[in-house]
Formats: structure tokens, C-alpha cells, sequence
């Protein structure tokens, strides 16, 4: 029981990181119709923005945080949307999947290239100390991790139902043509949008390469856990990603525990699996309908 | 055009794409006044709106809106200078609260302190909205959700409307509650300018008819000379208004 419980922190707590880049999936999605294929590289990317000013300046680990989700904003909010989404959103989906997919090789090749192609080491955010809470050995990182994601998750969904922007970004996402209708400055929602994506996947690189190291390859089982997350969860609501992320996170866990480490990888693609086939709509879906 | 005259097209055409679907269209809408636009499916009525409201370019053409050249104007102007459109089918946000979506109604309003009052306003008219206003937009029932989007495009206090088939998929006594209250705004002085399919029903509560065929107006009158017209007959029966460009 004990143990269940420790793997259940641990899952929940990778779980919550996951949910991050799952959010950030759905919100794109949502307000712009893109699918981010890059997802992942935009969570393996942040860590590297903060090791370049850590050990090319010598900045302080804090400071490089801030330095790292600042670039992010920059680089994976306002560049991504200005320079690859906007020009091609116009002919379709599927220009867009393409380029975002030669973005994730651009990018992991470009951090092999420029930085290095061996896992680095990353500091961590909380002490590494385990404590004794009624017999479950408890990682006071694990749970640095949880509150710092769910505190992301939860300021981010006070900002889009109690502020009047948040909620003109939900307009957006629910019905761009009648928010435009109402006077909802749209282009600027889906700006937010991005640059909203761009810090979620800066907190989830900056929470997770302290666990798996920090490498150019970590995008790769990262996007396909966010996308996962975002499928199992509805793809169409921030909710529904939580769940999902959650879900896997846990699952993962549990079963790299009970049944073995090498079929950890197939984990979020047998949830798909099934998720596709007993619920396609997702765990918290709806229905697309939209008139205009 | 007379001074009583709220908006005017003047051989509009637009369309999608290399498509043009209004083909140099003409026609003026009278101040304070219901006029009712039919045509058969497919004529242009709704391109026509949001080529009015900005959401369409005008290729070539002239559109006013209260004495000002407003051809070129974005949506947000076309708020900006009092005109509001409730398009086609349902236009709510879903999964925001009714209130957060008659909230939205008030994004253009210049001063945003007023917004508060203009919610009360709205949901003190319409009182189905303040007993629901914490409820999912979803739960309203179809025509509490007509009702919803009326009031929110009335949140900027607009001069003139433009309604795109309120009562399709309303039940018969909603659709007289939906025409009572665009009565009761012309009396307040409102311009509605409004698309029916059920072009009897509602040219009997209008000032005025537009017939909209194959993008063009081919007739403008009183809404009692395009109910009694021949015309209106034979172009809802089928055949075309004008026989000279009809190609076989
Ligand atoms: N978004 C669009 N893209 C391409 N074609 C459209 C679009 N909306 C309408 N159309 C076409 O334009 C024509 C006129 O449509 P519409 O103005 O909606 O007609 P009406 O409202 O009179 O029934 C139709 O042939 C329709 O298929
Ligand atoms: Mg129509």
C-alpha cells in the first residue's frame, strides 16, 4: 500500500507536467486550429535556454528560470505564431502539421548541434529530501512538482473564467467568427493564446529535466504524452487534458512498477488505443458543433 | 435615397473566393423600420449581411450606414457605429456562464463602466436570462438561446439590427415572442433588417420587403405590395424573376 502510494505521488507529480504541455496543446487547438506536432521539442527546448545563461553567462539558476520563460514567450509564443502558424494557417491543417513537424526536427537537431547531444544534468527547484509521512516515503521534490504544476493549472483557469481577457479568449476558442461578431479583438486572444502555450511549456521543461535530464530527444515520449493527454482528455477542453495528463502520468507509473520498465513507452499508446475505441468523442469531450 | 434612409447598398458585389454570390447589389433600408429580406435558398441574403457588417469584403460598390461611407469598415467599426448582427443558427459561447455571454455583448462599449447597468437593463427586459444567469449557456432551450443572442447584440444599445432567420427551429410561440420584441425595437426606433425563410409570416409584421435573387434586388416595396406581388409566387415556386438571364 505504501509503495502504491509513493508510485501514485510520482505519477500524479509527472503527470501534472504532462498536463501542462496537454493544456497548451488543446488551447492552440482551440483558438487557432493548430495541432502542434512540435509540442514536445517546445517543453526540451525551455531547459536549454536556462543551462545556455547558466553556464555560457553564469547567471544564477533563478534568474535563468526567468530567462527561460521569457525566450520561450519570444521564441515558441510570438515567433511560432507569427513566423510559422499565421503565414499557414490559411491553406488548411494539414500545411501546418507538416511545418510544425520539421519544426520539432529543426529544433531537437539545432540543441544536438549548438549545445550538445548528451543528456545534461539540471538543477532542481526544491530541496531533495525525503520525508517519513505515515510510513510513505514522500519526495519532497515529487511534491514540489505537484504544487507547482496544479498551482500553474489553477492560476490559469482563474485567469480564462474570472478575468473579462480570460473569458474573451474562451469566446475565441469556443466561436471565433461570433466573438469577432461581438467585437472580441480575436487575433490578439489567439497571441495570448500562444504566448500562455509558450509558459506552460516552459514550467513543464523546467519541472521535468530535473527528473529525466535535459536532452535534445526528450520531446519526442513528451509530445506524445501531451498529445496523448490531450486525446484521451477530449482534445477540445482544458479538463479534459488535466485528466488525461493525470491519467498517464499515473498509469505510467504503475505499470513501469508492476508489469515492466520496457513496455513504459506503450503505455500512452495503448490508452489511446482504447480511448479510440470506447470513447472517441474522449474522456470529457464534446461534440464539435459550430454554426456560422 | 431620402433622409429617412439608414443603410444603402450600392452595387455591392462580393462573394468567396473566386465566387460571387452579391452581384452588384442595390437597395436602401429605411430608418426605424422592419424590412424583411426573402429570396430563395441560396440567393445571397446571408452574404449579404456580412458583407454589411464587415465580415466580407466588398469587391467593388459603395455601402453607408448612417450618412457615412462604411464599405471597407471591420466588424468592430460597423459596432463602433451602431450596427449589431445575430447570424444564422446558434451563436452562443457554450460553456460560458449567460451572463458571461451577454457580458461579451459589451466588449465594443466605449465605457466599460456602463456595462454593469446595460447587463441589469437587458436581464430586467428579458427575465428568463436572470433566472438562468448563472447557468451554462448550453441548458437554455433553443429559443431562450435566441433570446440570449437578441439581448447581447442589444447590450451597445444599437441603431440598426441585422437578423439573420431568428425562428428557424423555434417552436410557433417563440417565433411570435422573437417578433414581438423586433416590434417593440422599431417602435423604440431600432432598424431591423431582417432574413425569414417564412417569407408570409414575417413580411405580415414588416414595413418593408427586399426580394433578393441571385444576388441582386428585383423587388423593394412596402412589405404589403411584395406580399401581394405575383412575382413572389412564381420565385418561391421555382422559376426565376427575370427571364432575360435566365440560362437554360
Ligand atoms: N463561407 C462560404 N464559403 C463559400 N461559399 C459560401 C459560403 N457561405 C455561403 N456560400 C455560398 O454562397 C451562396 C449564397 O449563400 P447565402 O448567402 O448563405 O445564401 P442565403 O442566405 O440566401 O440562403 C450559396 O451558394 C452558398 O453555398
Ligand atoms: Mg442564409
Amino acid at each position: 500500500m505504501a509503495d502504491f502510494l509513493q508510485l501514485l505521488i510520482s505519477g500524479l507529480a509527472t503527470g501534472a507536467i504532462y498536463a501542462l504541455a496537454a493544456i497548451g496543446f488543446t488551447l492552440l487547438w482551440q483558438t487557432s486550429q493548430t495541432i502542434n506536432f512540435a509540442q514536445g521539442e517546445f517543453v526540451m527546448l525551455p531547459a536549454f535556454f536556462a543551462l545556455v545563461a547558466m553556464t555560457w553567462l553564469g547567471l544564477p539558476f533563478a534568474v535563468a528560470v526567468v530567462i527561460a520563460i521569457v525566450c520561450s514567450m519570444l521564441v515558441l509564443g510570438l515567433m511560432f505564431k507569427v513566423v510559422v502558424v499565421q503565414p499557414l494557417i490559411k491553406q488548411g491543417v494539414l500545411p501546418l502539421v507538416i511545418s510544425t513537424i520539421a519544426l520539432s526536427v529543426l529544433l531537437k537537431e539545432g540543441v544536438k548541434d549548438v549545445y550538445s547531444a548528451e543528456a545534461q544534468p539540471f538543477p532542481t527547484l526544491f530541496p531533495d529530501v525525503t520525508l517519513s509521512v505515515a510510513g510513505v516515503a514522500v519526495s519532497l521534490a515529487q511534491v514540489g512538482v505537484l504544487v507547482v504544476a496544479f498551482g500553474t493549472i489553477v492560476a490559469l483557469q482563474w485567469f480564462l473564467g474570472a478575468t473579462r481577457i480570460g473569458r474573451q479568449m474562451q469566446a475565441t476558442a469556443q466561436n471565433p467568427t461570433v466573438a469577432r461578431i461581438l467585437g472580441v479583438p480575436v487575433e490578439r486572444m489567439i497571441l495570448y493564446t500562444f504566448l500562455i502555450n509558450a509558459v506552460l511549456a516552459a514550467m513543464a521543461s523546467i519541472l521535468i529535466s530535473p527528473i529525466y535530464l535535459a536532452k535534445f530527444s526528450n520531446g519526442e515520449s513528451l509530445g506524445l504524452a501531451a498529445f496523448v493527454a490531450a486525446i484521451v482528455g477530449g482534445f477540445n477542453q482544458v479538463r479534459g487534458a488535466i485528466v488525461g495528463g493525470l491519467l498517464i502520468g499515473v498509469v505510467d507509473n504503475l505499470a513501469a512498477a508492476y508489469v515492466s520498465t520496457s513496455y513504459r513507452q506503450a503505455v500512452p499508446l495503448i490508452l489511446l488505443v482504447a480511448i479510440i475505441l470506447f470513447r472517441p468523442q474522449g474522456l470529457l469531450g464534446r461534440r464539435e458543433e459550430r454554426a456560422v | 435615397m431620402g433622409a429617412d434612409t439608414i443603410l444603402t447598398l450600392d452595387n455591392v458585389v462580393s462573394g468567396y473566393g473566386k465566387m460571387t454570390i452579391l452581384n452588384g447589389t442595390t437597395a436602401a433600408i429605411r430608418r426605424a423600420a422592419i424590412t424583411t429580406v426573402i429570396g430563395p435558398n441560396g440567393a445571397g441574403k446571408s452574404t449579404m449581411f456580412k458583407t454589411v457588417f464587415g465580415l466580407l469584403g466588398a469587391r467593388t460598390g459603395r455601402i453607408t450606414f448612417d450618412g457615412a461611407d462604411t464599405t471597407r469598415c471591420t466588424p468592430r467599426q460597423m459596432l463602433d457605429r451602431g450596427m449589431c448582427y445575430v447570424p444564422q443558427g446558434r451563436n452562443i459561447f457554450p460553456e460560458l456562464s449567460v451572463r458571461h455571454n451577454l457580458e461579451l455583448g459589451g466588449v465594443a462599449m466605449p465605457d466599460q463602466s456602463r456595462l454593469g447597468a446595460r447587463i441589469e437593463a437587458m436581464m430586467a427586459r428579458f427575465p428568463i436570462l436572470r433566472e438562468k444567469a448563472a447557468a451554462q449557456a448550453s441548458t437554455l432551450s433553443g429559443g431562450q438561446q435566441k433570446l440570449l443572442e437578441v439581448a447581447r447584440g442589444l447590450l451597445l444599445d444599437p441603431k440598426l439590427m441585422l437578423i439573420d432567420e431568428p425562428s428557424i427551429g423555434l417552436s410557433p410561440l417563440m417565433v411570435q415572442e422573437v417578433f414581438a420584441i423586433l416590434k417593440d425595437l422599431r417602435d423604440k426606433g431600432v432598424t431591423i433588417l431582417l432574413i425569414e425563410q417564412n417569407a408570409k409570416q414575417a413580411l405580415e409584421m414588416s414595413d418593408y420587403g427586399l426580394v433578393l435573387e441571385q444576388g441582386q434586388a428585383r423587388i423593394e416595396d412596402a412589405a404589403g405590395n411584395v406580399l401581394s406581388d405575383p412575382r413572389i409566387a412564381q420565385l418561391f415556386l421555382g422559376g426565376g424573376l427575370a427571364p432575360a438571364q435566365q440560362v437554360a
